[in-house]
């Protein structure tokens, strides 16, 4: 069976001959894996499938159509901006539809107010260098500059620079969201006037917050095809891409934008160096430096990286600070004077040292350097990450670090790294991830025992995390948090998706993972009622 | 092959199991360098890709295409052969991997029409016209080989003997004989004694580009064999397809290494570039032109020499013994513009997306015999940029790139002219 | 038991009321809004005991008010269809101040007077908006969304995590507040996403229509250790407009605003019949108000780079800026201003709106900081046109983000006791709101008749929040009337 020659025909309509295909090879070519975000695992190879069709739209209007026509003939579908977040963002159900919207590339910057207005095909660096040339700079979110700017501000949106530009949901301004049952949405400034983007909030209660839920919904309750994205003033002098891959990199004005690495004598004098920051409110970006990044940057090949990596022992690992800062001198040369003093004199007091920095920028500024992530093992996923506060921040990834060994191997050896914090919003949010690699190609089931794991251990130890929603079985969750978000979370996805085809079964879809897969079900202890979709 | 033995041997898909099933879909292999990122004109380096849009013609499609051609869940059909040869080979997709990942994507891609080929299904009808012309006339246009010469000027005498071969191929010979002939000229100006093969054969470009191995195997044995014969030290091109055939493939099909194969493979750009620095060639004569260099792909990203390597794939993907790839960090990328700058007048301004990110003509490696449209499009797309920075000339390093983009100007009515720079080398001797 | 009874039993005799004069407090506010008599009043003291109002009210289909404090503008808190008043003045508990994290948690009924007080012993503020009641709830005005008068990014949306009690009586926390048994968890409750969906953003601007926020964390910020207050004279808005976008776009300066005479005057006279008048004559017709602030360390190396720069910058591109540290004739004033800006109002004296006639109506918006000068032309001229007092007219800008934005108000003071004079300002209030509307001026805070202006404007939106709106209060039961409900 695949999409109905009828709900084909009408689908075509909208969007011509050209931009919708539901040849095999073509389809085919969206599958998720078996390499990527996530990829290879259980999730990867139970719930995904390839697409039953592929829709290239070009306008709201066209996806709105696209949506409703779908709704008439029941055909499943999920939106898909690039692709880059593995599995969840992918076809789950047979004949489904990938409505693929890098044809959705519109941009409009005003950079006197401080947004740029994009579409879902727009990627991060295609952002930041416009707003670079403006004067102005935004977070390029640690899943990279390749992601669609509005598909990471739905569900991720922060870097080791969130320690100035915060919390993402703050920058999301006017948005247009397309219903699961096809109705337009435009929230914001442009709720009331349809051209203007500016503003973000209202009027009234904010339906803002229909779109993220801390890490987003996956697409499974709408289409945001444009979202105006707040700029931040940045400095004046350019930041000059230079050399030549793999070795390109973004030269900085050291008066006005640097970063400096300092080995400090403890994991506290770090969390003291961050608090102390933020008292004083100077620096651009600060974060704790995993040392495996730093490794992989060394690295010149996979076999490098585990040529220095074979090197290190929990030893050196529980004695490895090394906290990176960035300075940027928004007001004028004389701030770059101050804030150095002024941290130099933090670290000074902590016991820590400046070490040489080069004056370049190769991960955070335009080229978030996530595919880097694949390097060591072929594979990657972060099995939590989450915006609290500091105090919060390192216990848990220390938590994550004990429960590792456990599922070590086919996890990565990482000698009891307890994972990556920095400080966010000057100091008023912490920030923690954890990330685990393995060899895709060796039995992978203890990755999928862990990522559960996580969840289950952040339940026990009252910890926050991102990966609620979709991310993992709602029924594990939701008693636990809110309590019982995920009762409203349905009731939303009921109203605004009663044929339940927006990217089914997204909510639901780790639930579904957990019944499918055998090796699986030993580890659900936790009640619901039947899935659809298991 | 996962875990165990494997070789950069593209004969055998089995070899690049690994590669295609670790795609992560990054689009770093569409996208220009983040780094580089000009915003949101010319953001993308993939021609296919870039016109073709579903994810299927990039490089992340074919490997998962790839895999399920590997694994025997993919029929043939004319959208999986105009997925597998609507691209240049550009080498676009293969650099931009490498810029993070240790993926062999080029050999990929060109071990899956060699596979295509070998299952009967490729290459595509044009492509098989090709092979047959070089089958019978020894070049790719079914033109008579007794005209191979015929593009010599007057004026220049080859010599009998000499450590340079001019190897002019298909292109300079027949199509673009002011290449060939101003090559000549340059090399007379430099006192510089060359020769040419006895009897030049086509290089095999582009019967091993879409798939062709044993007959460019063939040729490749023939043309090494007779240059080798001539007892040269250098053999010289001003054709960067050409170039990137004999330093690269060649060796690649005949398994070994670049140095193995007894002569030097130089473009004229490394060798006047030398010759300048040198002192022995002085580009004196001005020439007045606001021009910008296109980076002929396989002068640039395609054209670091060439080691065949095997050994073993264990624990993590880590491959024995240790492989230095070829990221396209060394290609011929600074030797032009030197070269164009030594000349007065010239206004050198570069294009947006340059030497690694540069967006290919589209003609190259077979594509534009079998998908015409698509290469003049490339090339309108390449001519955009050239606007953008009001530029009035476009200079490239290979008959192919010339050619295409002297036709999409004079099919649009462009004022561009358009040269390859054997022509301004030329004109400032 | 009958509603009454159930609703005494809760709260406890001493706590409830029906009596109708007990009423009549709640049945007012210093708006325009009609009177709306509640049927009951009742006081709750913890969460718990809202809980169990609320579903009192679900089962009886009755209406319920949340009303945080006893000083409301903007009319809504004013029963538009009866019900249970849920006076939330008995829950002001500061629970905790967090110095790690600059984080207070504390409850619906502190006030800001109670807040700021409490923080200041400990080195702590929170970002104020201009001028706040000191008997106004800060939970509400952070709620609603009140634009602060400081300009740092960084500051801004202070909102965190909350615990709120939803229309159907369930408690939910939200953001990192919503771990199981908060705050006993190493989770401090300083995000305020998720969790699954933004539910705090369907709390934002809501006028209490969504459910009834308990408590709140937010973000406290350390008092500054040196403040230069720098006042200029303003005739040209056009101007100072781009100067703002220049400076407060390289991050010069914390508070940043612009008032007009009348609104100044009302503000700066220390004794109004004596000094108002002769005040607001002599004010410019706009001053603009800059504070530079230096922090922990070296606090005068970042007022001292940031005076460089903005002289570097008037001098060179602004010439016609003259700042002083004080208003002309005034000596003293930066200093005097400062401290007013940086407090709630004085409890002791009548609140500044209602200082010059006793009544005052304020109309504001967002808008991009180019316009400001067109919409107060505009304001002006209706003003005119509807025979309001020439120079009565209160006009505040308050730049949002580094000038991404403003937040421009008007107020018109009117005496309350004067029919002509409600009536006018009723009329003119109106006019203005549909001509401004139409000219782009965006009404995120609809309250009262705006309501109706900006959702037959916003339809669409209106649809979906209604749907959104129907999930959580099926039986429409939280404070009805109010926006689009």
């Amino acid at each position: 069976m695949a999409i109905s020659k009828e709900a084909y025909q009408a689908l075509e309509a909208i969007v011509g001959k050209e931009y919708i295909s539901a040849d095999p090879v073509v389809c085919e070519g969206y599958r998720s894996g078996p390499g990527g975000y996530e990829c290879g695992l259980g999730y990867e190879r139970v719930m995904t499938k390839i697409p039953g069709g592929i829709i290239m739209p070009k306008t709201t209007q066209e996806v709105q159509k696209i949506v409703k026509a779908c709704n008439r003939h029941k055909v499943p579908y999920v939106p898909y901006s690039t692709g880059w977040y593995g599995p969840r963002s992918h076809c789950h159900v047979d004949d489904e539809l990938l409505v693929d919207l890098k044809r959705m590339d519109g941009f409009e910057i005003d950079d006197k107010h401080l947004y740029a207005t994009v579409e879902s095909g727009v990627i991060y660096s295609q952002l930041q260098e416009e707003a670079m040339k403006r004067g102005c700079y935004i977070i390029v979110g640690g899943g990279g500059s390749q992601c669609s700017a509005i598909a990471n501000m739905l569900g991720d949106g922060w870097s080791p620079l969130s320690y100035r530009i915060g919390l993402p949901h703050r920058r999301i301004l006017g948005t247009e969201l397309v219903l699961p049952d096809g109705e337009l949405v435009k929230m914001g400034s442009l709720a009331t006037d349809d051209k203007d983007y500016f503003w973000g909030e209202g009027p009234g209660p904010d339906l803002r917050g229909l779109l993220r839920g801390f890490t987003g919904l996956r697409g499974c309750l709408g289409i945001v095809t444009k979202m105006a994205i707040k700029l931040l003033p940045f400095q004046p002098e350019r930041l000059k891409p230079s050399g030549i891959s793999p070795h390109t990199t973004l030269e900085l004005p050291v008066k006005r934008v640097k970063w400096i690495n300092f080995t400090m004598p403890s994991k506290d004098s770090m969390k003291q160096a961050m608090f102390e920051m933020a008292k004083a409110e100077i620096g651009g970006g600060v974060t704790k430096v995993p040392i495996f990044w730093r490794a992989i940057a060394k690295a010149n090949c996979k076999e490098d990286f585990w040529d220095i990596w074979s090197q290190e022992s929990e030893e050196s690992i529980a004695n490895f600070h090394l906290l990176r800062v960035l300075l940027i001198a928004f007001t004028c040369e004389e701030q770059m004077e101050y804030e150095e003093k002024i941290l130099n004199e933090i670290i000074t007091e902590l016991g820590g040292e400046a070490r040489r920095t080069r004056p370049s920028d190769e991960s955070w500024f335009k080229n978030a350097d996530s595919a880097g992530m694949w390097l060591m093992c072929g594979s990657y996923v972060s099995v939590d990450y989450v915006i609290e506060t500091l105090e919060h921040a390192i216990p848990h990834g220390e938590n994550y670090a004990k429960l590792k060994p456990k599922y070590t191997p086919p996890l990565m050896p990482d000698y009891g790294d307890p994972g990556w914090f920095q400080s966010f919003e000057l100091g008023h949010q912490g920030y923690s991830e954890f990330l685990v690699y393995w060899d895709p190609d060796v039995d992978t089931n203890g990755v999928d025992f862990f990522y559960l794991e996580t969840s289950k251990e952040n339940i026990r130890k009252r910890f926050y995390t991102s990966l609620l929603g979709p991310h993992q079985p709602l029924y594990l969750t939701g008693p636990a948090y809110g309590p019982n978000y995920h009762t409203w979370l349905l009731k939303v996805k009921d109203e605004f998706d009663p044929q339940f085809i927006c990217h089914p079964p997204v909510p639901l879809a780790h639930d579904a993972f957990v019944e499918k897969a055998e090796w699986m079900r030993p580890m659900k202890d936790w009640e619901s009622p039947e899935i659809p979709g298991s | 092959m996962l875990k165990g033995k494997v070789k950069l041997d593209v004969t055998d898909l089995d070899n690049f199991e690994y590669d295609m099933s670790k795609c992560i879909k990054c689009k770093g292999c569409t996208w220009v360098d983040h780094i580089y990122m000009p915003g949101m004109t010319f953001s993308t380096r993939c021609p296919s890709a870039t016109k073709y849009l579903f994810d299927s013609y990039g490089a992340y499609g074919k490997m998962r295409i790839g895999t399920a051609m590997l694994e025997g869940r993919m029929e043939y059909s004319d959208e999986l052969l105009k997925i597998l040869y609507a691209c240049t080979l550009c080498g676009a997709c293969d650099v931009g991997c490498k810029r993070n990942l240790d993926l062999e994507i080029e050999l990929t891609l060109e071990a899956l029409r060699i596979k295509a080929v070998k299952d009967g299904k490729g290459p595509m009808p044009q492509h098989k016209k090709v092979a047959q012309h070089i089958a019978e006339k020894h070049n790719r246009l079914g033109s008579p080989h007794a005209n191979r010469n015929k593009w010599l000027p007057k004026d220049v005498k080859p010599a009998e003997k000499a450590d340079v071969l001019y190897f002019v191929g298909c292109s300079a010979a027949y199509t673009s004989p002011e290449i060939a002939q101003a090559t000549a000229k340059i090399l007379k100006a430099s006192k510089t004694p060359f020769m040419l093969m006895p009897d030049e054969w086509c290089c095999g470009n582009i019967l091993y580009s879409v798939g062709m191995a044993d007959e460019a195997r063939e040729l490749a044995k023939r043309n090494v064999e007779e240059v080798r014969k001539t007892g040269a030290k250098t053999l010289l091109l001003s054709c960067a397809e050409g170039y990137r055939m004999w330093k690269v493939d060649y060796p690649k099909l005949l398994n070994i290494s670049t140095d193995e194969l007894g002569f030097k493979v130089v473009h004229l750009v490394e060798f006047v570039d030398e010759l300048i620095k040198n002192g022995s060639l002085k580009l004196k004569k001005k020439v007045n032109l606001r021009l910008t260099y296109h980076d002929s792909c396989s002068l640039s990203r395609l054209s670091e020499p060439w080691t065949p390597w095997e050994g073993e794939r264990g624990e993590w993907g880590m491959v024995s013994p240790r492989l230095e790839r070829r990221r396209g960090t060394n290609g011929v990328y600074q030797q032009p513009r030197d070269i164009l700058q030594a000349i007065p007048g010239v206004e050198l301004v570069e294009m947006i997306r340059m030497k690694e990110n540069a967006f290919c003509c589209g003609a190259g490696r077979g594509t534009r015999e079998a998908f015409p449209d698509f290469a003049s499009w490339a090339a309108k797309e390449r001519l955009q940029e050239v606007k953008a920075i009001e530029a009035k000339a476009i200079v490239a390093t290979c008959p192919f790139c010339k050619e295409n983009f002297a036709q999409a100007v004079s099919k649009d009515g462009e004022k561009i002219k358009v040269f390859d720079i054997s022509e301004i080398i030329l004109a400032a001797i | 038991m009958n509603r009454r009874d159930k609703l005494v039993k809760i709260v406890g005799v001493e706590n409830f009321t029906d009596d109708p004069k007990a009423l009549e407090t709640y049945a007012k506010d210093f708006s325009l809004q009609p009177a709306g008599v509640p049927d009951y009043a009742v006081k709750p003291k913890d969460t718990q005991e809202v809980q169990k109002i609320i579903q009192v009210a679900n089962d009886h289909s009755l209406p319920v008010v949340p009303v945080s404090s006893w000083v409301h503008f903007y009319g809504a808190t004013i029963p538009k269809k009866g019900g249970i008043i849920l006076d939330l003045t008995r829950m002001n508990r500061i629970f905790e101040v967090d110095d790690f994290n600059r984080r207070v948690r504390f409850e619906a009924g502190v006030t800001w007077e109670q807040l700021t007080s409490h923080l200041a012993e400990k080195g702590f503020r929170v970002m104020l908006p201009l001028l706040p009641h000191p008997q106004r709830s800060v939970l509400t005005d952070t709620l609603e969304r009140e634009v602060i008068t400081n300009t740092v990014y960084d500051y801004g949306e202070p909102l965190q995590s909350m615990e709120v009690v939803w229309p159907n009586g369930e408690v939910f926390r939200t953001g990192s507040a919503s771990v199981t048994g908060y705050p006993d968890s190493p989770s401090k409750g300083g995000n305020p996403a998720g969790p699954g969906l933004d539910f705090y953003r369907f709390l934002q601007m809501a006028q209490g229509t969504m459910g009834v926020v308990t408590w709140a964390n937010i973000k406290t910020e350390y008092q500054t250790q040196k403040d230069k207050v720098f006042l200029a004279p303003v005739k040209d808005l056009n101007m100072v407009m781009e100067f703002l976008y220049r400076i407060l776009r390289i991050r010069i300066g914390q508070e940043c605003l612009l008032l007009n005479n009348t609104d100044l005057a009302a503000i700066m006279a220390a004794d109004m019949k004596k000094e108002f008048a002769s005040l607001r004559s002599s004010l410019p017709p706009w001053t603009l108000i800059l504070v530079i602030s230096g922090h922990y360390r070296n606090p005068e190396g970042k007022i001292q780079y940031e005076e460089k720069t903005l002289n570097e910058i008037i001098k060179n591109e602004f010439p016609e800026i003259s700042f002083s540290d004080n208003l002309p004739g005034l000596p003293g004033s930066g200093e005097k201003l400062l401290g007013i800006l940086r407090k709630p109002w004085p409890k002791e004296i009548t609140y500044w709106k209602n200082r010059y006639k006793g009544g005052c109506h304020s109309l504001f918006f967002i808008t991009k900081p180019t316009l400001a000068p067109k919409f107060i032309e505009k304001m002006e001229s209706l003003a005119s046109r509807h025979g309001y007092p020439e120079g009565d007219l209160g006009s505040y800008i308050q730049p949002i983000e580094h000038n991404r934005a403003c937040q421009l108000e008007f107020n018109l003071f009117y005496d309350p006791t004067s029919r002509p004079e409600v009536e006018r300002v009723r009329t003119l209030a109106s006019e203005a709101a549909k001509t401004l509307l139409d000219q782009g001026a965006l009404f995120t805070r609809p309250y009262g008749e705006l309501a109706k202006l900006v959702y037959d404007r916003a339809n669409g939106y209106a649809v979906t929040l209604k749907r959104v709106k129907k999930l959580f209060d099926p039986k429409n039961i939280m404070n009805p009337g109010n926006l689009c409900f």
